[in-house]
């Protein structure tokens, strides 16, 4: 482990664009590669007298190696800057996994997206632009990829510059926080060194933006905020619920109260791993107990907070939400299934409000019919059953929602303004 | 189409459950075209303990429904839940 500051990376962007080689060149280029590796690199090369480390064998090696791994640290490499220690996330294409990046444990600070100069945005562009807007993801950083394959034409370039940054206004992405970089992957331009093959381009390379990049802002003072996995009773103990905690703190002999089933009581002990603990904090898998709690009375997808800050619960709910597939068309009324934190629950979209424009960020029309696949709206939603969740400008992790029907995650995002009950 | 780890988390119905023989009942029920690689373990509470198996699928539909699905089917499974996901 490094002593720098550090920071959860997103690689993201459509499949076949070069999230992959770019990830492998990233390490290739921050000497990341493993040692044995290189050796192993060394021993083949020597065998078959030839000279000098590839990264094409590094791409054909890693992959595989990788697959072998038993831990979940396959899906995580690691590189440093000057300044960071970067842990890598290459986001998964497929839009099924929406839900699991929003209800996921580790949330990415910044991400780059890879988008290919020959084939610009294209559908996963933009479903990884909006769940990258919905997880809140401050920084973007748009490798314009495979500059090789179009010779470097600042024409090319600029082309897909434009169709992205229509994308980020579509969404209301600040475009002052997204820096494009023409790259190749492949060829690493751009990459560590300035590329004598865009002399059009004078700025950063990817490394030095990734260096220059803010350091994360530290964890929100918000109050605790703890989504219930399981409940049990234990012999001699009693009621335990157990859960991760999202913001805040959790001490015994704090007050509390679980939302929407609307009890409390005093905390008694906190454990976690085994022991007890004076005090338990964010990312903490917990278990507790309450005094006056039984199991009956609270539930998975309730929500744990301060008894004089109670977790929100939503009569309605405004939010915005961008549809990523939908084989006809929402109308007011639908009633999909609403994940959020560990809560499912079936919500009814009672009215559209706002449609917005694609190229412009502005709304584009008042309530509008319906909205179909790529639409991004402002929607009011009306749970079926109490859901507890809170505006995302405010507590953001209990802030985000994927929605699911015909076993399909079909749009994702984020809640604006709860009305509460 | 790229491979996809997913880190699940298994909470079992009670601290009372042999660990080792859950495991392998997860194994058998896992649905074709998903691997598991390997199982850790993390003591959360009271004496219950997670199982937290590293779970392969393919980078395409369905995401890790299917086994989420198969592993809340069984016996003395509590919860399902995935708490990490990325490509390898
Ligand atoms: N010519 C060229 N090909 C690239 C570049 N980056 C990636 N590729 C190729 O594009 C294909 C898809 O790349 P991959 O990294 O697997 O894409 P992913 O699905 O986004 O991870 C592979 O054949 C790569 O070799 C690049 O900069 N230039």
């Amino acid at each position: 482990m490094s002593d720098k500051l550090h920071q959860n990376l997103a690689i993201i962007g459509h499949v076949d664009h070069g999230k992959s080689t770019l990830v492998g060149r990233l390490l290739y280029e921050t000497g990341s590669v493993p040692e044995h590796v290189i050796e192993q690199h060394k021993e083949e090369a020597e065998e078959k007298g030839k000279g000098g480390f590839e990264f094409a064998y590094v791409m054909d090696n890693l992959a595989e190696e990788r697959e072998r791994g038993v831990t979940i640290d396959i899906a995580h490499q690691e590189f440093d800057t000057d300044e960071y220690n970067f842990t890598i996330v290459d986001c998964p294409g497929h839009r099924d996994f929406v839900k699991n990046m929003i209800t996921g444990a580790s949330q990415a600070d910044n991400a780059v997206l890879v988008v290919a100069a020959d084939d610009g945005v294209a559908p996963q562009t933009r479903e990884h632009v909006f769940l990258a807007r919905t997880l809140g993801i401050n920084e973007l950083i748009i490798g314009v990829n495979k500059m090789d394959l179009v010779d470097y034409e600042e024409g090319k370039y600029e082309e897909v510059k434009d169709e992205v940054t229509d994308l980020l206004n579509q969404v209301r992405f600040d475009t002052e926080n997204a820096s494009f970089i023409p790259i190749s992957a492949f060829e690493g331009d751009n990459i560590a060194e300035a590329s004598d093959n865009t002399g059009w381009y004078s700025g950063d390379t990817l490394l030095e933006a990734l260096n220059d990049l803010p350091e994360v802002e530290p964890p929100t003072d918000a109050p605790l905020r703890l989504p219930i996995q399981d409940v049990y009773t234990i012999s001699g103990i009693g009621t335990v619920p157990v859960g991760r905690i999202e913001t805040g703190t959790m001490e015994p002999g704090n007050n509390v109260s679980f939302q929407p089933s609307d009890v409390g009581g005093e905390v008694k002990t906190v454990e976690m791993h085994h022991e007890e603990v004076p005090s338990a904090g964010p990312g903490d898998n917990v278990g507790f107990n309450v005094r006056g709690i039984g199991k009956d009375d609270i539930r998975r997808g309730d929500v744990c907070g301060p008894a004089d800050d109670p977790p929100s619960v939503a009569e309605t709910f405004q939010a915005q939400l961008v549809v990523m597939q939908h084989p006809s068309v929402i109308t007011s009324g639908y009633t999909p299934v609403f994940h959020a934190h560990t809560a499912q629950v079936a919500c009814t979209i009672e009215s559209i409000d706002q449609k917005l424009d694609p190229s412009t960020g502005e709304v584009a029309e008042e309530n509008p019919d319906f909205i179909q696949s790529g639409d991004a709206a402002i929607v009011t939603v009306r749970p079926q059953k109490p859901l507890s969740l809170e505006p995302s400008g405010e507590i953001p992790e209990l802030g985000s929602f994927a929605v699911r029907d015909m076993g399909q995650t079909i749009a994702a995002g984020k809640v604006l303004e709860v009305n509460e009950r | 189409m790229g491979k996809v780890a997913a880190n699940m988390k298994i909470m079992p119905h009670s601290p009372e459950i042999d660990l080792d023989e859950l495991q392998e009942r997860l194994e058998a029920s896992l649905p074709e075209g998903a691997q598991i690689n390997g199982f850790e373990r993390d003591d959360v509470a009271f004496g219950l303990v997670a199982l937290l198996p590293t779970v392969i699928v393919a980078d395409d539909a369905g995401g890790t429904e299917v086994v989420e699905d198969a592993f809340a089917e069984v016996e003395g499974v509590e919860s399902v839940a995935v708490e990490d996901v990325g490509r390898i």
